[in-house]
């Protein structure tokens, strides 16, 4: 084993400052959405935290977006051009999860400093990066102060069409939280990419020094 | 005793029989008249008053109905008409030809009517703003029971600051119940308390220019117009304050105990005004123009087959709806509560099968700009339907679209699921082959 540099501080930071809030504004979410139904607190504070995670989920958008601009690490989320290639790669990654990893075979996706999510990785986060979350944040934000942002919403359609955007986003991360937690499970070890992310270092297995030198 | 204006008797007839017992007579009679009023009756008035201060003096009318024609003294006499003289309102009457002159007066209401015009040659300014009432409106759209003038000013009686005082203010003749439940108000109990600052009806009403609050979008701004200060009072606790009040109306929280509904307005996304009954349309028709709000309500496809129809390629003008929260009736309009009695529960509405969300309205602007409300069904609020045709209107909670829970726990059981499912096979491949193995090491 060869334990490799992969997740800088910041990137350690915006991640689990990002896997908390997710987390807390669903749970506030679904607190203001079925209060009567759950009385954890009381709609008043959930509607308070449910902001106020928002907002701070909103600024670490930017953190993140600034960071990866002037970052060379912004490579990880740039899939290959070369479009044959990726194809190839994500139908081998997805051949990989559907039945290799049931064989045992290894992870055909090697990672390293530059090169760390394999291709259905990079599709995946920057959908999610790019439109989901700052749809989620937009139509948050108009929510927030719909008197004042009463033009914008009048023009996407109304209150009901906003917050329909907001609740199908809010299903979709109700998906992608548990199916993103099960796939970080998914490294040479069930808690490998969990530890990685909370201390930076990635070990790697032997097949998988070359690409991790880089 | 009536007077019946087409044979010469009564009145003129007791005079000419007095002119035959003789001068003398008249002029004790009169003289004895006078004694009884106060000084201030000028002669003429004298004159009048020698008949219509007679008790129980009526003149029937065509339509059956008796019109009273008494006018006790001492009121008259008090009343800030009296310097007027009677001649000064009933420049009609030529006193040698009366009453066998009378015009005919066909009903009392008729001849109400004919006394606006005498009221408006003085009342000019409060003559236009009538006019401008909800009042007006209604006796323009052919209401029979309307109040004019002499309806709240008794015109012989009328006295400076009657119409203004709790005990005495005219409303309260025709919307005796409304005016119960506001006695039993905060405001009511105040201003009876003698804190004049309290609203009276006019207050908020208008003395002339009569409106209907919850027939304009200014229902909250008549609350402001005291309470300055309520916006920043609701901003220390609640959220989105400006929107709340756009979309609650004031009493749906500071009366408690009411029946609360919604109100889906037709609106005009250009004019800003609540639309007129739309012609045409089937479920905007009824015999009577009455409101039709114990009709099996609208469906959520009907309703938005309606915007599509008023909406249709080549309408100048779009339709939209506003919804509004309120109380069921103006009675529970007017039972306002002290503000630390008021609702300060989030959860009262924004709950699922809120009670606020039971009862629904489509309303349009009726003939004097009373609402007409059409019944609706409650799942024009909760159904996908309302997305595009009541987009404007949602309470977090209390109007969610059923179907999103649905879309929303199906994604929580696919995320977990897969996990689930995905990650079981693991455990149960990564035991086969080591028992796999196992095996083929013991072999």
């Amino acid at each position: 084993m060869q334990r490799v540099y992969i997740h800088a501080l910041p990137v350690r930071i915006w991640h689990w400052t990002n896997a908390l809030s997710c987390v807390l504004l669903a749970l506030t979410g679904i607190q203001i959405r079925y209060i009567g139904m759950i009385n954890v607190v009381p709609f008043r504070i959930a509607v308070m935290a449910h902001n106020v995670i928002g907002f701070i989920i909103i600024a670490n958008f930017f953190l993140w977006l600034f960071y990866y601009l002037t970052s060379p690490k912004i490579r990880n989320y740039l899939p290959t051009l070369h479009w044959g290639r990726f194809f190839q790669d994500a139908m081998r990654q997805s051949l990989f999860y559907a039945f290799g990893v049931f064989k045992g075979e290894p992870n055909p996706h090697h990672v390293s400093m530059y090169h760390q999510f394999n291709p259905l990785q990079q599709v995946t986060y920057q959908i999610i990066m790019l439109v989901v979350l700052p749809i989620q944040g937009l139509t948050g934000v108009l929510l927030w102060n719909l008197t004042g942002f009463a033009g914008i919403v009048d023009l996407l359609g109304g209150v009901r069409v906003v917050d329909t955007v907001h609740v199908l986003i809010f299903a979709l991360f109700l998906f992608f939280i548990p199916f993103h937690a099960y796939l970080a499970s998914m490294g040479h070890t069930p808690l490998a990419d969990f530890k990685a992310m909370w201390t930076g270092y990635e070990d790697l297995e032997e097949d998988e020094r070359a690409d991790g030198a880089e | 005793m009536e007077i019946d204006v087409t044979k010469p008797s009564s009145c003129g007839g007791v005079a000419r029989r007095l002119g035959a017992i003789g001068a003398v007579a008249a002029a004790v009679a009169l003289a004895l008249a006078w004694t009884a009023k106060p000084a201030a009756a000028a002669a003429p008035d004298a004159q009048c008053l020698t008949c219509h201060s007679m008790p129980g003096l009526e003149m029937p009318l065509p339509n059956g109905e008796k019109l009273t024609l008494t006018i006790p003294t001492d009121t008259f006499e008090h009343s800030i008409h009296s310097p007027l003289g009677c001649t000064g309102c009933h420049t009609d009457i030529s006193l040698p030809a009366h009453p066998a002159a009378m015009p005919v007066i066909k009903s009392r209401r008729e001849f109400s009517l004919k006394m606006v015009q005498v009221c408006q040659t003085c009342h000019t300014q409060q003559s236009k703003e009538w006019q401008t009432s909800v009042h007006a409106a209604l006796i323009r759209e052919g209401n029979t029971v309307a109040p004019v003038c002499t309806n709240c000013h008794s015109p012989h009686a009328v006295q400076k600051g009657v119409a203004e005082a709790i005990d005495t203010v005219p409303c309260k003749i025709c919307h005796a119940n409304i005016f119960t439940a506001y006695s039993g108000s905060v405001h009511g109990m105040l201003r009876s308390g003698g804190v004049t600052q309290a609203p009276l009806c006019f207050n908020c009403h208008g003395a002339h220019a009569v409106r209907v609050p919850s027939a304009v979008q200014d229902l909250k701004d008549t609350c402001l117009n005291c309470h300055t200060d309520a916006v920043q009072a609701h901003s220390t606790w609640l959220p989105n304050v400006a929107l709340h009040f756009n979309v609650v109306s004031c009493p749906a929280c500071h009366v408690p105990n009411a029946h609360r509904r919604v109100d889906l307005m037709l609106y005009d996304a250009t004019s800003q005004k609540v639309l007129p009954q739309p012609e045409g349309i089937p479920e905007f028709q009824s015999p009577d123009g009455s409101s039709m709000t114990a009709r099996p309500g609208l469906d959520p496809q009907t309703l938005f087959n309606l915007l599509r129809s008023l909406n249709r390629p080549g309408t100048p003008d779009k339709t939209v709806i506003q919804g509004r929260l309120e109380v069921s009736t103006a009675i529970e309009a007017h039972q306002i509560v002290p503000a630390s009695a008021a609702i300060s529960d989030c959860a009262t509405c924004h709950r699922a099968g809120a009670n606020p969300f039971q009862s629904v309205v489509v309303s349009v602007a009726g003939p004097a700009g009373i609402p007409i409300r059409y019944g609706a069904s409650k799942d024009v609020l909760t159904s996908a339907f309302s997305v595009p045709s009541i987009g404007g209107f949602y309470a977090i909670g209390g109007t969610r679209i059923t179907i999103l829970d649905a879309i929303a726990a199906l994604g929580l059981v696919c995320g977990i699921g897969f996990g689930a499912g995905h990650g079981g096979l693991r455990i149960f491949f990564w035991y086969l082959r080591k028992h796999t193995q196992h095996t083929q090491t013991k072999g």
